[in-house]
Protein backbone atom coordinates (compact mmCIF):
# COMPACT_ATOMS: atom_id res chain seq x y z
CA UNK A 1 0.00 0.00 0.00
CA UNK A 2 1.29 3.40 -0.85
CA UNK A 3 0.66 6.50 1.11
CA UNK A 4 -1.19 8.06 -1.79
CA UNK A 5 -3.90 5.39 -1.53
CA UNK A 6 -4.56 5.72 2.18
CA UNK A 7 -7.74 7.49 3.29
CA UNK A 8 -5.76 10.03 5.23
CA UNK A 9 -3.58 10.77 2.27
CA UNK A 10 -6.59 11.08 -0.01
CA UNK A 11 -8.15 13.53 2.43
CA UNK A 12 -5.00 15.60 2.68
CA UNK A 13 -4.50 15.49 -1.08
CA UNK A 14 -8.07 16.65 -1.61
CA UNK A 15 -7.67 19.44 0.88
CA UNK A 16 -4.44 20.58 -0.76
CA UNK A 17 -6.04 20.55 -4.19
CA UNK A 18 -8.94 22.58 -2.86
CA UNK A 19 -6.59 25.07 -1.31
CA UNK A 20 -4.73 25.46 -4.58
CA UNK A 21 -7.95 25.97 -6.51
CA UNK A 22 -9.20 28.45 -3.96
CA UNK A 23 -5.93 30.34 -4.11
CA UNK A 24 -6.06 30.38 -7.89
CA UNK A 25 -9.65 31.60 -7.94
CA UNK A 26 -8.84 34.16 -5.31
CA UNK A 27 -5.88 35.41 -7.31
CA UNK A 28 -7.94 35.57 -10.45
CA UNK A 29 -10.73 37.47 -8.69
CA UNK A 30 -8.21 39.83 -7.14
CA UNK A 31 -6.60 40.43 -10.52
CA UNK A 32 -9.98 40.89 -12.16
CA UNK A 33 -11.14 43.19 -9.40
CA UNK A 34 -8.18 45.47 -9.19
CA UNK A 35 -6.66 45.29 -12.62
CA UNK A 36 -9.65 45.10 -14.86
CA UNK A 37 -8.38 47.91 -17.06
CA UNK A 38 -5.26 47.32 -19.14
CA UNK A 39 -4.31 43.91 -20.35
CA UNK A 40 -0.95 42.53 -19.21
CA UNK A 41 0.55 42.75 -22.67
CA UNK A 42 -0.19 46.44 -22.91
CA UNK A 43 1.19 46.98 -19.42
CA UNK A 44 4.39 45.13 -20.31
CA UNK A 45 4.83 47.21 -23.44
CA UNK A 46 4.26 50.34 -21.40
CA UNK A 47 6.89 49.23 -18.87
CA UNK A 48 9.49 48.73 -21.57
CA UNK A 49 8.83 52.20 -22.93
CA UNK A 50 8.54 53.92 -19.54
CA UNK A 51 12.19 55.06 -19.21
CA UNK A 52 11.73 57.11 -22.36
CA UNK A 53 9.26 59.36 -20.59
CA UNK A 54 9.96 59.05 -16.86
CA UNK A 55 12.85 60.73 -15.02
CA UNK A 56 13.93 59.56 -11.59
CA UNK A 57 16.69 59.15 -9.05
CA UNK A 58 17.07 56.14 -6.81
CA UNK A 59 19.10 53.22 -5.62
CA UNK A 60 18.94 49.78 -7.21
CA UNK A 61 20.12 46.50 -5.77
CA UNK A 62 20.84 43.57 -8.06
CA UNK A 63 21.54 40.05 -6.83
CA UNK A 64 22.59 37.37 -9.29
CA UNK A 65 22.56 33.75 -8.19
CA UNK A 66 24.72 30.95 -9.49
CA UNK A 67 24.20 27.36 -8.44
CA UNK A 68 25.84 27.83 -5.07
CA UNK A 69 26.59 31.50 -4.51
CA UNK A 70 25.33 34.99 -5.14
CA UNK A 71 26.84 38.26 -6.24
CA UNK A 72 25.26 41.58 -5.51
CA UNK A 73 25.68 45.14 -6.65
CA UNK A 74 24.13 48.35 -5.40
CA UNK A 75 24.06 51.39 -7.65
CA UNK A 76 22.71 54.86 -7.25
CA UNK A 77 20.93 55.80 -10.42
CA UNK A 78 19.89 59.06 -12.01
CA UNK A 79 17.83 58.89 -15.16
CA UNK A 80 16.55 61.78 -17.22
CA UNK A 81 14.18 60.83 -19.97
CA UNK A 82 14.53 59.87 -22.63
CA UNK A 83 18.08 58.54 -22.71
CA UNK A 84 20.43 59.99 -20.09
CA UNK A 85 21.43 57.72 -17.25
CA UNK A 86 24.17 57.69 -14.67
CA UNK A 87 24.86 54.65 -12.51
CA UNK A 88 27.16 55.14 -9.56
CA UNK A 89 28.40 51.99 -7.83
CA UNK A 90 28.00 51.83 -4.08
CA UNK A 91 28.86 48.14 -3.72
CA UNK A 92 30.84 45.94 -3.99
CA UNK A 93 33.82 47.75 -2.61
CA UNK A 94 35.92 46.91 -5.68
CA UNK A 95 33.57 49.04 -7.79
CA UNK A 96 32.81 51.72 -5.20
CA UNK A 97 32.93 55.16 -6.71
CA UNK A 98 33.05 53.97 -10.30
CA UNK A 99 30.24 55.23 -12.46
CA UNK A 100 28.74 54.75 -15.89
CA UNK A 101 26.99 57.34 -17.98
CA UNK A 102 24.86 56.29 -20.90
CA UNK A 103 23.79 58.83 -23.47
CA UNK A 104 21.62 57.02 -25.94
CA UNK A 105 23.77 54.29 -27.42
CA UNK A 106 27.06 55.67 -26.07
CA UNK A 107 28.37 54.39 -22.78
CA UNK A 108 31.11 56.04 -20.71
CA UNK A 109 32.64 53.93 -17.99
CA UNK A 110 34.60 55.91 -15.40
CA UNK A 111 37.14 53.85 -13.53
CA UNK A 112 38.04 56.16 -10.67
CA UNK A 113 40.75 53.91 -9.27
CA UNK A 114 42.68 53.64 -12.51
CA UNK A 115 41.70 57.14 -13.63
CA UNK A 116 40.41 55.86 -16.93
CA UNK A 117 37.29 56.46 -18.96
CA UNK A 118 36.25 53.89 -21.54
CA UNK A 119 33.85 54.89 -24.26
CA UNK A 120 31.74 52.19 -25.86
CA UNK A 121 28.88 51.96 -28.27
CA UNK A 122 26.11 49.52 -27.41
CA UNK A 123 23.03 49.37 -29.62
CA UNK A 124 21.17 47.53 -26.87
CA UNK A 125 20.77 50.91 -25.23
CA UNK A 126 18.44 51.81 -28.03
CA UNK A 127 15.12 51.10 -26.39
CA UNK A 128 13.24 51.30 -29.63
CA UNK A 129 15.40 48.67 -31.25
CA UNK A 130 14.88 46.29 -28.37
CA UNK A 131 11.18 46.88 -28.23
CA UNK A 132 10.36 46.40 -31.84
CA UNK A 133 12.67 43.52 -32.64
CA UNK A 134 12.12 41.21 -29.72
CA UNK A 135 8.89 41.89 -27.90
CA UNK A 136 6.76 39.88 -30.27
CA UNK A 137 8.98 36.87 -29.74
CA UNK A 138 8.44 37.16 -26.01
CA UNK A 139 4.71 36.91 -26.52
CA UNK A 140 5.14 33.94 -28.83
CA UNK A 141 6.80 31.93 -26.07
CA UNK A 142 5.52 33.41 -22.84
CA UNK A 143 2.09 34.11 -21.45
CA UNK A 144 1.88 37.24 -19.29
CA UNK A 145 -0.59 37.06 -16.44
CA UNK A 146 -1.42 39.43 -13.63
CA UNK A 147 -0.08 38.35 -10.25
CA UNK A 148 -1.61 40.86 -7.92
CA UNK A 149 -0.69 44.16 -6.35
CA UNK A 150 2.22 45.07 -4.16
CA UNK A 151 4.51 47.80 -2.94
CA UNK A 152 8.12 48.39 -3.93
CA UNK A 153 10.13 51.37 -2.69
CA UNK A 154 6.92 52.78 -1.22
CA UNK A 155 5.26 52.78 -4.63
CA UNK A 156 2.11 50.84 -5.51
CA UNK A 157 2.88 48.19 -8.08
CA UNK A 158 1.19 45.68 -10.31
CA UNK A 159 2.93 42.36 -10.71
CA UNK A 160 3.02 40.42 -13.95
CA UNK A 161 4.41 36.92 -14.35
CA UNK A 162 5.62 35.54 -17.65
CA UNK A 163 4.83 31.84 -17.93
CA UNK A 164 6.70 29.68 -20.40
CA UNK A 165 4.07 28.30 -22.78
CA UNK A 166 5.95 25.03 -23.27
CA UNK A 167 6.96 24.15 -19.74
CA UNK A 168 4.33 25.99 -17.74
CA UNK A 169 7.08 27.34 -15.51
CA UNK A 170 7.34 30.99 -14.61
CA UNK A 171 10.39 32.60 -16.15
CA UNK A 172 10.08 36.22 -15.08
CA UNK A 173 8.13 38.35 -12.66
CA UNK A 174 8.06 42.11 -12.80
CA UNK A 175 6.58 44.65 -10.43
CA UNK A 176 5.43 47.68 -12.41
CA UNK A 177 4.72 51.09 -10.94
CA UNK A 178 0.98 51.65 -11.27
CA UNK A 179 1.35 55.29 -12.12
CA UNK A 180 4.53 55.56 -14.18
CA UNK A 181 4.76 51.96 -15.46
CA UNK A 182 8.44 51.85 -14.58
CA UNK A 183 9.65 48.36 -13.63
CA UNK A 184 10.57 48.66 -9.97
CA UNK A 185 11.43 45.05 -9.25
CA UNK A 186 12.22 42.04 -11.37
CA UNK A 187 12.92 38.38 -10.67
CA UNK A 188 14.20 35.93 -13.25
CA UNK A 189 13.88 32.20 -12.65
CA UNK A 190 15.74 29.10 -13.74
CA UNK A 191 13.77 26.26 -15.29
CA UNK A 192 13.96 24.56 -11.90
CA UNK A 193 12.03 27.45 -10.35
CA UNK A 194 15.04 28.78 -8.48
CA UNK A 195 15.58 32.52 -8.60
CA UNK A 196 18.32 33.39 -11.07
CA UNK A 197 18.48 37.11 -10.42
CA UNK A 198 16.61 39.83 -8.62
CA UNK A 199 16.71 43.56 -9.29
CA UNK A 200 14.77 46.09 -7.27
CA UNK A 201 14.65 49.72 -6.36
CA UNK A 202 15.42 50.30 -2.71
CA UNK A 203 14.79 54.02 -3.02
CA UNK A 204 13.03 55.95 -5.74
CA UNK A 205 12.04 59.54 -6.34
CA UNK A 206 10.57 60.83 -9.55
CA UNK A 207 11.97 64.18 -10.57
CA UNK A 208 12.46 66.17 -13.71
CA UNK A 209 15.14 68.43 -12.30
CA UNK A 210 18.39 66.53 -12.49
CA UNK A 211 21.33 68.87 -13.16
CA UNK A 212 23.12 68.54 -16.48
CA UNK A 213 26.42 68.12 -14.67
CA UNK A 214 25.32 64.71 -13.43
CA UNK A 215 25.51 63.41 -16.98
CA UNK A 216 28.72 65.13 -17.96
CA UNK A 217 30.99 62.82 -19.88
CA UNK A 218 34.03 65.07 -19.55
CA UNK A 219 36.91 63.08 -18.19
CA UNK A 220 38.33 64.45 -14.93
CA UNK A 221 41.86 65.88 -15.19
CA UNK A 222 44.49 63.20 -15.60
CA UNK A 223 42.10 60.53 -16.79
CA UNK A 224 43.13 58.29 -19.66
CA UNK A 225 40.51 58.00 -22.37
CA UNK A 226 40.20 54.61 -24.08
CA UNK A 227 38.03 53.10 -26.76
CA UNK A 228 35.93 50.30 -25.38
CA UNK A 229 33.59 47.70 -26.66
CA UNK A 230 31.89 48.86 -29.83
CA UNK A 231 29.14 46.42 -30.52
CA UNK A 232 27.11 46.54 -33.66
CA UNK A 233 23.89 44.63 -33.91
CA UNK A 234 24.58 41.17 -35.31
CA UNK A 235 22.93 40.44 -38.60
CA UNK A 236 19.69 38.55 -38.82
CA UNK A 237 20.96 37.16 -42.12
CA UNK A 238 22.33 34.12 -40.40
CA UNK A 239 23.20 32.27 -43.58
CA UNK A 240 25.42 35.12 -44.74
CA UNK A 241 27.26 35.15 -41.43
CA UNK A 242 27.79 31.40 -41.48
CA UNK A 243 29.09 31.62 -45.02
CA UNK A 244 31.58 34.25 -43.92
CA UNK A 245 32.85 32.16 -41.05
CA UNK A 246 35.24 30.35 -43.35
CA UNK A 247 34.47 26.90 -41.96
CA UNK A 248 31.51 24.58 -41.63
CA UNK A 249 29.97 25.27 -38.25
CA UNK A 250 27.70 23.03 -36.21
CA UNK A 251 24.36 24.01 -34.73
CA UNK A 252 22.76 22.57 -31.63
CA UNK A 253 19.98 20.13 -32.35
CA UNK A 254 18.48 20.18 -28.87
CA UNK A 255 17.46 23.59 -27.57
CA UNK A 256 14.84 24.49 -25.00
CA UNK A 257 11.48 24.90 -26.70
CA UNK A 258 10.87 28.33 -28.12
CA UNK A 259 14.49 29.09 -28.85
CA UNK A 260 15.42 29.89 -32.43
CA UNK A 261 18.51 31.14 -34.18
CA UNK A 262 17.95 34.86 -34.14
CA UNK A 263 21.21 36.52 -35.11
CA UNK A 264 24.82 35.79 -35.97
CA UNK A 265 28.10 37.59 -36.27
CA UNK A 266 31.63 36.79 -37.36
CA UNK A 267 34.35 38.40 -35.29
CA UNK A 268 38.11 38.13 -35.20
CA UNK A 269 39.19 37.75 -31.61
CA UNK A 270 42.89 37.56 -30.78
CA UNK A 271 43.49 36.74 -34.42
CA UNK A 272 40.92 33.95 -34.38
CA UNK A 273 37.94 34.12 -36.68
CA UNK A 274 35.00 33.34 -34.44
CA UNK A 275 31.39 32.65 -35.35
CA UNK A 276 28.84 33.78 -32.79
CA UNK A 277 25.36 32.28 -33.11
CA UNK A 278 22.68 33.85 -30.92
CA UNK A 279 19.61 31.81 -30.04
CA UNK A 280 16.72 33.48 -28.28
CA UNK A 281 13.19 32.86 -27.14
CA UNK A 282 12.65 36.58 -26.72
CA UNK A 283 13.31 36.59 -23.01
CA UNK A 284 16.44 34.51 -22.68
CA UNK A 285 19.33 34.00 -25.04
CA UNK A 286 22.01 31.39 -25.64
CA UNK A 287 25.28 32.11 -27.42
CA UNK A 288 27.30 29.48 -29.26
CA UNK A 289 30.82 30.49 -30.32
CA UNK A 290 32.83 28.36 -32.71
CA UNK A 291 36.30 28.59 -34.24
CA UNK A 292 38.38 26.20 -36.31
CA UNK A 293 41.73 27.53 -35.05
CA UNK A 294 41.85 25.19 -32.07
CA UNK A 295 41.71 28.31 -29.91
CA UNK A 296 40.80 27.26 -26.41
CA UNK A 297 39.29 29.59 -23.87
CA UNK A 298 41.76 31.33 -21.60
CA UNK A 299 40.05 31.51 -18.23
CA UNK A 300 42.84 33.48 -16.60
CA UNK A 301 42.00 33.90 -12.94
CA UNK A 302 38.41 32.71 -13.33
CA UNK A 303 39.21 29.21 -12.05
CA UNK A 304 37.11 26.96 -14.28
CA UNK A 305 35.82 23.55 -13.25
CA UNK A 306 35.74 20.53 -15.49
CA UNK A 307 32.81 18.35 -16.48
CA UNK A 308 32.63 15.47 -18.94
CA UNK A 309 30.15 14.48 -21.60
CA UNK A 310 30.41 12.08 -24.51
CA UNK A 311 34.09 11.58 -23.77
CA UNK A 312 34.87 15.30 -23.86
CA UNK A 313 36.43 17.23 -21.01
CA UNK A 314 34.68 20.59 -20.88
CA UNK A 315 35.63 23.57 -18.74
CA UNK A 316 32.92 25.75 -17.25
CA UNK A 317 32.43 28.72 -14.99
CA UNK A 318 29.35 30.30 -13.49
CA UNK A 319 28.95 34.07 -13.48
CA UNK A 320 25.81 34.57 -11.49
CA UNK A 321 23.05 32.78 -13.39
CA UNK A 322 25.18 32.77 -16.54
CA UNK A 323 27.14 29.62 -17.32
CA UNK A 324 30.01 29.40 -19.81
CA UNK A 325 30.93 25.93 -21.08
CA UNK A 326 33.86 25.35 -23.43
CA UNK A 327 35.10 22.22 -25.16
CA UNK A 328 36.73 20.94 -28.36
CA UNK A 329 35.16 18.52 -30.76
CA UNK A 330 35.58 17.55 -34.40
CA UNK A 331 38.42 20.03 -34.92
CA UNK A 332 36.42 22.97 -33.64
CA UNK A 333 36.59 24.85 -30.36
CA UNK A 334 33.17 25.63 -28.89
CA UNK A 335 31.96 28.00 -26.19
CA UNK A 336 28.36 27.91 -25.06
CA UNK A 337 26.97 30.70 -22.87
CA UNK A 338 23.52 31.09 -21.41
CA UNK A 339 21.52 31.95 -18.34
CA UNK A 340 21.05 28.26 -17.75
CA UNK A 341 22.20 25.79 -15.16
CA UNK A 342 25.09 23.50 -16.08
CA UNK A 343 23.00 20.35 -16.76
CA UNK A 344 20.83 22.31 -19.22
CA UNK A 345 23.86 23.71 -20.98
CA UNK A 346 25.54 20.30 -21.16
CA UNK A 347 22.39 18.88 -22.72
CA UNK A 348 22.60 21.50 -25.45
CA UNK A 349 26.34 20.92 -25.86
CA UNK A 350 25.74 17.21 -26.44
CA UNK A 351 23.57 18.05 -29.42
CA UNK A 352 26.00 20.44 -31.13
CA UNK A 353 27.97 17.72 -32.88
CA UNK A 354 25.66 14.77 -33.53
CA UNK B 1 126.70 35.62 16.58
CA UNK B 2 128.57 36.48 19.85
CA UNK B 3 126.95 39.84 20.57
CA UNK B 4 123.93 39.76 22.86
CA UNK B 5 120.60 40.40 21.28
CA UNK B 6 119.18 43.84 21.90
CA UNK B 7 115.80 44.20 23.55
CA UNK B 8 114.24 45.44 20.26
CA UNK B 9 115.64 42.44 18.45
CA UNK B 10 114.29 40.04 21.05
CA UNK B 11 110.84 41.70 20.79
CA UNK B 12 110.94 41.39 17.03
CA UNK B 13 111.92 37.75 17.37
CA UNK B 14 109.04 37.09 19.74
CA UNK B 15 106.59 38.64 17.32
CA UNK B 16 108.17 37.01 14.25
CA UNK B 17 109.11 40.28 12.73
CA UNK B 18 112.68 39.35 11.75
CA UNK B 19 113.81 38.34 8.32
CA UNK B 20 114.39 34.62 7.88
CA UNK B 21 118.15 35.03 8.06
CA UNK B 22 118.07 37.24 11.18
CA UNK B 23 115.43 34.97 12.70
CA UNK B 24 117.76 32.00 12.20
CA UNK B 25 120.75 33.84 13.76
CA UNK B 26 118.65 34.98 16.71
CA UNK B 27 117.33 31.46 17.24
CA UNK B 28 120.92 30.09 17.24
CA UNK B 29 122.12 32.74 19.65
CA UNK B 30 119.28 32.12 22.08
CA UNK B 31 120.17 28.45 22.09
CA UNK B 32 123.74 29.24 23.15
CA UNK B 33 123.34 32.39 25.32
CA UNK B 34 121.57 31.96 28.66
CA UNK B 35 121.41 35.73 29.31
CA UNK B 36 119.65 36.43 26.06
CA UNK B 37 117.39 33.36 26.55
CA UNK B 38 116.35 34.73 29.96
CA UNK B 39 115.62 38.10 28.39
CA UNK B 40 113.65 36.33 25.63
CA UNK B 41 111.54 34.37 28.17
CA UNK B 42 110.74 37.56 30.07
CA UNK B 43 109.73 39.25 26.85
CA UNK B 44 107.66 36.24 25.79
CA UNK B 45 105.83 36.16 29.13
CA UNK B 46 105.20 39.88 28.92
CA UNK B 47 103.82 39.63 25.40
CA UNK B 48 101.55 36.76 26.36
CA UNK B 49 100.34 38.69 29.40
CA UNK B 50 99.54 41.73 27.26
CA UNK B 51 97.74 39.59 24.65
CA UNK B 52 95.63 37.89 27.30
CA UNK B 53 94.72 41.16 28.92
CA UNK B 54 93.72 42.68 25.60
CA UNK B 55 91.60 39.65 24.76
CA UNK B 56 89.82 39.81 28.11
CA UNK B 57 88.94 43.44 27.65
CA UNK B 58 87.91 43.05 24.02
CA UNK B 59 84.34 44.38 23.56
CA UNK B 60 81.94 42.69 21.15
CA UNK B 61 80.14 45.06 18.77
CA UNK B 62 76.53 45.46 19.76
CA UNK B 63 74.22 43.16 17.76
CA UNK B 64 72.18 46.08 16.36
CA UNK B 65 75.35 47.71 15.11
CA UNK B 66 76.46 44.41 13.57
CA UNK B 67 73.09 43.99 11.88
CA UNK B 68 73.20 47.53 10.55
CA UNK B 69 76.66 46.96 9.12
CA UNK B 70 75.55 43.75 7.40
CA UNK B 71 72.47 45.51 6.11
CA UNK B 72 74.60 48.21 4.57
CA UNK B 73 76.78 45.56 3.01
CA UNK B 74 73.82 43.70 1.52
CA UNK B 75 72.27 46.88 0.19
CA UNK B 76 75.44 48.13 -1.30
CA UNK B 77 74.89 48.36 -5.08
CA UNK B 78 77.41 46.34 -6.95
CA UNK B 79 79.12 47.90 -9.89
CA UNK B 80 77.82 47.30 -13.40
CA UNK B 81 80.75 45.09 -14.12
CA UNK B 82 80.20 42.96 -11.06
CA UNK B 83 76.49 42.68 -11.85
CA UNK B 84 77.28 41.52 -15.36
CA UNK B 85 79.80 39.06 -14.01
CA UNK B 86 77.20 37.73 -11.60
CA UNK B 87 74.69 37.16 -14.43
CA UNK B 88 77.30 35.30 -16.39
CA UNK B 89 77.78 32.79 -13.60
CA UNK B 90 76.43 29.38 -14.67
CA UNK B 91 73.87 29.36 -11.87
CA UNK B 92 72.14 32.30 -13.57
CA UNK B 93 73.25 32.05 -17.14
CA UNK B 94 71.84 28.58 -17.80
CA UNK B 95 68.28 29.24 -16.50
CA UNK B 96 68.19 32.61 -18.26
CA UNK B 97 69.22 31.03 -21.53
CA UNK B 98 66.54 28.36 -21.09
CA UNK B 99 63.90 31.01 -20.38
CA UNK B 100 64.89 32.93 -23.48
CA UNK B 101 64.60 29.80 -25.56
CA UNK B 102 61.16 28.98 -24.18
CA UNK B 103 60.00 32.58 -24.60
CA UNK B 104 61.32 32.63 -28.12
CA UNK B 105 59.44 29.48 -28.90
CA UNK B 106 56.13 30.83 -27.67
CA UNK B 107 56.67 34.09 -29.52
CA UNK B 108 57.42 32.29 -32.72
CA UNK B 109 54.95 30.95 -35.29
CA UNK B 110 55.86 27.47 -34.07
CA UNK B 111 54.09 28.14 -30.82
CA UNK B 112 51.08 29.62 -32.55
CA UNK B 113 50.57 26.39 -34.33
CA UNK B 114 49.88 24.87 -30.90
CA UNK B 115 46.75 27.04 -30.70
CA UNK B 116 46.00 30.60 -29.70
CA UNK B 117 43.53 31.33 -26.95
CA UNK B 118 40.47 33.49 -26.54
CA UNK B 119 39.86 35.28 -23.26
CA UNK B 120 36.87 33.65 -21.59
CA UNK B 121 35.70 37.10 -20.57
CA UNK B 122 35.13 37.89 -24.23
CA UNK B 123 32.51 35.14 -24.40
CA UNK B 124 30.72 36.45 -21.31
CA UNK B 125 30.80 40.04 -22.51
CA UNK B 126 29.68 39.28 -26.04
CA UNK B 127 26.83 37.17 -24.73
CA UNK B 128 25.80 39.77 -22.17
CA UNK B 129 25.81 42.46 -24.85
CA UNK B 130 23.42 40.43 -26.97
CA UNK B 131 21.29 39.35 -24.04
CA UNK B 132 20.84 43.00 -23.13
CA UNK B 133 18.84 43.47 -26.30
CA UNK B 134 15.91 41.47 -25.03
CA UNK B 135 13.04 43.76 -24.06
CA UNK B 136 12.93 42.91 -20.36
CA UNK B 137 16.62 42.44 -19.75
CA UNK B 138 18.62 44.71 -17.51
CA UNK B 139 18.10 48.02 -19.24
CA UNK B 140 21.14 49.62 -20.76
CA UNK B 141 24.36 47.72 -20.48
CA UNK B 142 24.76 47.52 -16.76
CA UNK B 143 24.88 43.75 -17.03
CA UNK B 144 27.67 43.95 -19.58
CA UNK B 145 29.52 46.31 -17.34
CA UNK B 146 29.18 44.19 -14.25
CA UNK B 147 30.26 41.12 -16.14
CA UNK B 148 33.37 42.92 -17.24
CA UNK B 149 34.11 44.46 -13.90
CA UNK B 150 33.38 41.59 -11.61
CA UNK B 151 34.08 38.48 -13.59
CA UNK B 152 37.48 39.62 -14.68
CA UNK B 153 38.79 42.93 -13.39
CA UNK B 154 41.79 42.65 -15.67
CA UNK B 155 39.91 41.75 -18.80
CA UNK B 156 42.13 41.73 -21.81
CA UNK B 157 39.99 40.26 -24.54
CA UNK B 158 40.61 41.82 -27.88
CA UNK B 159 38.42 42.10 -30.89
CA UNK B 160 40.81 42.68 -33.73
CA UNK B 161 38.74 43.56 -36.69
CA UNK B 162 35.35 43.42 -38.26
CA UNK B 163 34.52 40.82 -40.83
CA UNK B 164 32.61 41.75 -43.91
CA UNK B 165 30.53 44.33 -42.17
CA UNK B 166 28.83 41.75 -40.03
CA UNK B 167 31.01 41.74 -37.02
CA UNK B 168 31.93 43.66 -33.99
CA UNK B 169 34.35 46.43 -34.71
CA UNK B 170 36.91 48.06 -32.51
CA UNK B 171 38.64 46.56 -29.55
CA UNK B 172 37.52 45.30 -26.22
CA UNK B 173 40.55 46.80 -24.71
CA UNK B 174 40.61 46.23 -21.04
CA UNK B 175 36.97 47.10 -20.51
CA UNK B 176 37.58 47.44 -16.83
Amino acid sequence: MTCARSPVARTLRGAALGAVLAASLGGACRAAGTLAGPDPVALLRASVAAPESVSYVGQVETVRFSSNRATATIVKIEHRAPALTRRWFVAPEALYGDYVITRGMAMYQFDTKREKVTVSHVPANDEQLATTSNFDRVLQNYRPIFDGAGTVADRATTSIVLINKYTGERALRVWIDRDTHLVLKKEEYHASGAVASQTRFEELRYTGSIPDGIFSTDAPPGYERAAGQDITAPTSDVDAAIKNAGFSPYRPGDLPQGFMLARAEVTTVNGVRTLHLIYSDGLRSISLFENDANAAADFGALRPKTTHFEGHAADYIEDGPTTLLTWKEHGLAFALVGDLLLPELVQIARSVVP
Amino acid sequence: MNEHLSTERIIDFVHGELSPADDALAHAHLAACSDCREAYEIEALLSEALRSAAKAEELEMPSLVTAAVWDRIRQAKPSSASRLAAWLRPAYAIPVAAALLVGGFFASPLAHRAGPTIDATYYLEAHAAQAAQTPLSERSSSLVLETSMIANPTSSAFVDASADGLATTGAIDDVR
